[in-house]
């Protein structure tokens, strides 16, 4: 008898290349299963389609010997199947014992408060959980939040329950317990998959390993006993030819970006130098602390301790045209969030951050604007153009067209080929390169190692907010496979 | 990151506002005109089938309407003169909803305004001052009175949270109050026996020659080209629309939504209270309970009717004082009460927003 089975799963968002690409997996009652793989291996994707969150668009899967046919959380809860996701969906106001009775209510009424912590402490009881029933969800910490959300996941009898990346949001004793109740789980028969990019936590608590790359499977279901840190790593991560040697040194001198024991939330304190022409390459999975990094770099916020200066000055936090009159240009992990506003025309966003406060006449403004389009390669679009209809290779090449104009001290560029065709990846990496031969110290944030590989002079991996290396080319694949899920030793 | 403000503006208007501004969206020029002339059409036919359940002949009614604006020598003065502080009032929440800053405080600020105003030219050291001198003084206290009492919205909501649309509100049940006691005690004119304040006298407007307009509209005529040169032709304007767009976009690209905010709230309640007390020198002369007439909310149907321009706000506003004008002449002469105007503008509202949400989607 096996718990789910899913074979041949083939899932496509938009163009590009498919985010499951023909996958099996096969899951048994009393397992704790690992999903290993870097961010966008499609793990998420995968559990998404188990779970009735999303379909296939190909294959087939079966929960505890049954063909689903209607894939709906609902159709898949009432299969025994439950997901806490890596955001919960608990609501904050309401307490413990509410929130269980909103997800399964008994009879039409609203239970009175005792009800609903009676049945809080039951389940706390049974399955040895504890969280508090009695106060609203918001003022639950974090681990307690994740524990609800399991027991409520229980509470529905769930026999397959998946946990996206369930440790990202613990400290590493409440990790380990949660893996015990993982352990615990399997051994009452249940079947428990974890998502996870931490080597650390297949080895503390799995017992069988898949490990996707691209859409695909590289290892399916191998025992975690016959494998050691390298060889998942290795998995993980590919092997490829790139190792960074192909790429002429830059010139590199002095350090314009210093970063000094810089903290912010859960990037601990870091300590960067990046020369002017020197290409500094940030790897490592989302949510390990390069959001607050990109925030540190860009002035959008303030550290918590620590210093970062450019020249020797330091970076304007919250004063946006201070920071563009300062030469530091800044591309955004979420182009459409945080670079451009989507309603106004392509020459009213090349103009944000910048220019004089009486500003030309319209007409005018489109004139000044074209010929900047037309050097950027910003197509099939004129100055007056909402800017939330570019696609996202002209979007990003819009963005880059206002931050890099001029002569850059420091670029923060995060992902800026993410989700881009190959051509437009390939302008906008050659853009920024551009900049950094012009003097410009670069750090740029990247997921997929072969592009940081190919760009990048210095490497540094962020995981769990720590910084390791810097890492020199030629590259050691395995070595930063290792630091990515969560550093070596132990 | 911890920059997104969004949180506290409301759906409703948000997605209203979202459908005026959404400039290039394939319909026609014809068809953005459209949208609110049907609408007050419609609300004209709807209106007069329920003029006709109450047993008024719609037609012979409208035509008085008609003629009670442009058949007598007065009509369209006075509808000038009841379009100005519309004017003024609906050009500061064009800014304010254009950077979806969703204030209803029109009101209160406009009322603050008079009060301020009124107060300095009747009673005080400066009330002696000679006539234009006191003017000017006047309107620029009424200005601070406004600008103050938005600003004070605008600081409720970074400091603590508190949304705009609910203290915006609640204030203006603050600044009627301050009206009542004003006009009571405070700055009540002690020769009187009703509750009112003195004449201004001195600090009145005066009629510009010929026309039997205040100055008042003069004002708000020059404000209409004035506040469309901001809104396009300052980097303040470019971050009203940004503000409106993302505001994340602002804090990361240009200025702290915190302080344009607040500036876009000090415009807005620096024009109502200018028109507070432009109402009281031009029109009015003086304070009583019953100043407050709800010109501060109608400003708002003016604002989106005239599709958050300013030259849209001066049609919609002659429209609508027009239609106000009009039915107090017609309740003069037939039996229909000019609170029927009331249902005009509602029945517009709806018609207006009913049809932008159509015509989009037929749009797509």
């Amino acid at each position: 008898m096996t718990a789910a089975v899913l074979s041949g799963i083939e899932r496509r968002f938009g163009e590009g290349p498919p985010a499951l690409d023909g996958v099996d997996l096969e899951v048994v009652p009393g397992e704790v299963h690992a999903l290993l793989g870097e961010n966008g291996a499609g793990k998420t994707t995968l559990m998404r389609i188990l779970a009735g969150l999303d379909r296939p668009d190909a294959g087939s899967v079966a929960v505890a010997g049954e063909e689903i046919t209607t894939f709906t959380p609902r159709a898949l809860r009432e299969h025994g199947v439950a997901m806490v996701q890596q955001h919960f969906t608990l609501v904050p106001t309401l307490t413990a014992g509410e929130n269980l009775a909103l997800a399964r209510p008994e009879g039409a009424l609203r239970p009175s408060a005792r009800q609903v912590q009676r049945r809080v402490e039951e389940l706390v009881e049974r399955f040895r959980l504890p969280v508090r029933p009695d106060v609203p969800v918001a003022e639950l910490s974090v681990g307690e939040q994740q524990r609800l959300e399991i027991l409520r996941a229980l509470d529905a009898d769930a026999r397959l329950l998946i946990l996206d990346e369930p440790t990202a949001v613990l400290v590493d004793d409440e990790a380990d317990a949660l893996l015990d109740v993982c352990r615990g789980l399997a051994a009452d028969d249940r079947a428990v998959v974890i998502i996870t990019h931490r080597l650390r936590e297949v080895f503390a608590g799995a017992d069988r390993v898949t490990v996707l790359r691209r859409g695909a499977v590289v290892c399916a279901g191998e025992p975690v006993a016959d494998h050691d840190r390298a060889s998942l790593a290795n998995l993980m991560v590919g092997a490829n030819a790139t190792n960074g040697t192909a790429r002429p040194a830059r010139h590199v001198e002095g350090s314009r970006l210093r970063v000094e024991g810089a903290a912010l939330r859960r990037l601990r304190p870091l300590d960067l130098q990046v020369g002017a022409g020197e290409v500094l390459g940030i790897a490592g999975v989302d949510g390990n602390g390069q959001a607050e990094l990109e925030e540190l770099l860009a002035g959008v916020t303030a550290p918590d301790r620590g210093t970062v200066t450019v020249d020797g000055v330091p970076v304007p936090v919250g004063a946006p045209r201070e920071r563009i009159a300062r030469h530091i240009a800044y591309v955004p992990s979420d182009r459409y969030r945080y670079a451009l506003a989507g309603p106004l025309s392509l020459a009213d966003n090349l103009e944000l951050g910048r220019g004089p406060s009486r500003r030309p006449t319209r007409a005018r403004r489109w004139e000044l604007a074209q010929p900047v389009l037309a050097e950027w390669d910003v197509r099939g679009a004129g100055p007056e153009l909402a800017a939330g209809r570019l696609s996202g290779g002209n979007a990003q090449k819009l963005v880059l067209a206002r931050e890099l104009a001029g002569t850059p001290k420091l670029v923060v560029a995060a992902h800026p080929t993410r989700g881009l065709d190959p051509e437009a990846a390939r302008m906008v990496t050659r853009r920024i390169l551009d900049a950094a031969a012009g003097g410009a110290a670069v750090v740029w944030f990247g997921a997929e190692l072969d592009e940081l590989f190919d760009i990048a002079d210095r490497l540094v991996v962020l995981a769990g907010g720590h910084a390791a290396g810097p890492f020199e080319p030629p590259y050691d694949r395995a070595a930063i496979g290792i630091a990515m899920a969560g550093g070596g030793g132990s | 990151m911890a920059v997104t403000d969004r949180e506290a503006g409301v759906r409703g208007p948000d997605r209203l506002v979202g459908r005026l501004l959404g400039g290039r969206d394939g319909r026609s020029r014809a068809a953005r005109v459209a949208v609110p002339v049907l609408a007050v059409l419609g609300a004209l036919v709807v209106g007069g089938v329920l003029m006709a359940l109450e047993g008024v002949a719609p037609l012979s009614a409208y035509g008085e309407v008609v003629s009670g604006v442009l058949g007598r020598t007065r009509g369209l003065a006075d509808t000038a003169v009841v379009a100005t502080p519309l004017i003024l009032l609906a050009l500061g929440i064009t800014v304010a909803y254009r950077a979806r800053v969703f204030t209803i405080g029109a009101e209160g600020q406009y009322v603050t305004g008079a009060l301020a105003g009124t107060a300095l030219a009747t009673v005080g050291p400066l009330s002696g001052l000679p006539g234009p001198l006191l003017v000017i003084v006047a309107l620029l206290a009424a200005v601070l009175a406004g600008a103050a009492l938005a600003a004070l919205t605008g600081w409720l909501q970074d400091r603590f949270g508190a949304s705009v649309v609910i203290t915006s509100l609640l204030l203006n049940y603050v600044a009627a109050a301050a009206l009542a006691w004003a006009v009571r005690v405070g700055i009540r004119d002690p020769g009187s026996f009703t509750p009112q304040s003195r004449a201004v006298g001195a600090a009145g407007l005066p009629t510009l020659p010929g026309t039997g307009l205040h100055l008042g509209f003069l004002f708000a005529l020059i404000a209409v080209p004035v506040l469309a040169v901001v809104l396009r032709r300052t980097r303040f304007g470019l971050r009203v629309e940004v503000l409106g767009a993302n505001p994340d976009v602002l804090a990361v690209n240009e200025a702290r939504p915190a302080a344009v905010r607040l500036a876009v709230l000090i415009v807005a309640g620096s024009l109502a209270g200018f028109a507070g007390f432009v109402e009281v020198a031009g029109v009015t002369d003086r304070l009583t309970p019953a100043f407050a007439t709800g010109y501060g909310f109608t400003a708002i149907i003016v604002a989106l009717l005239g599709r958050l321009r300013p030259l849209g706000v001066l049609v919609a506003a002659l429209l609508l004082a027009g239609l106000s004008v009009g039915f107090d002449e017609a309740e003069r002469a037939f039996i229909i009460p000019s609170s029927t105007v009331g249902v005009i503008q509602a029945l517009i509202v709806v018609f207006f927003v009913a049809g932008e949400a159509l015509s989009r989607r037929k749009g797509r």
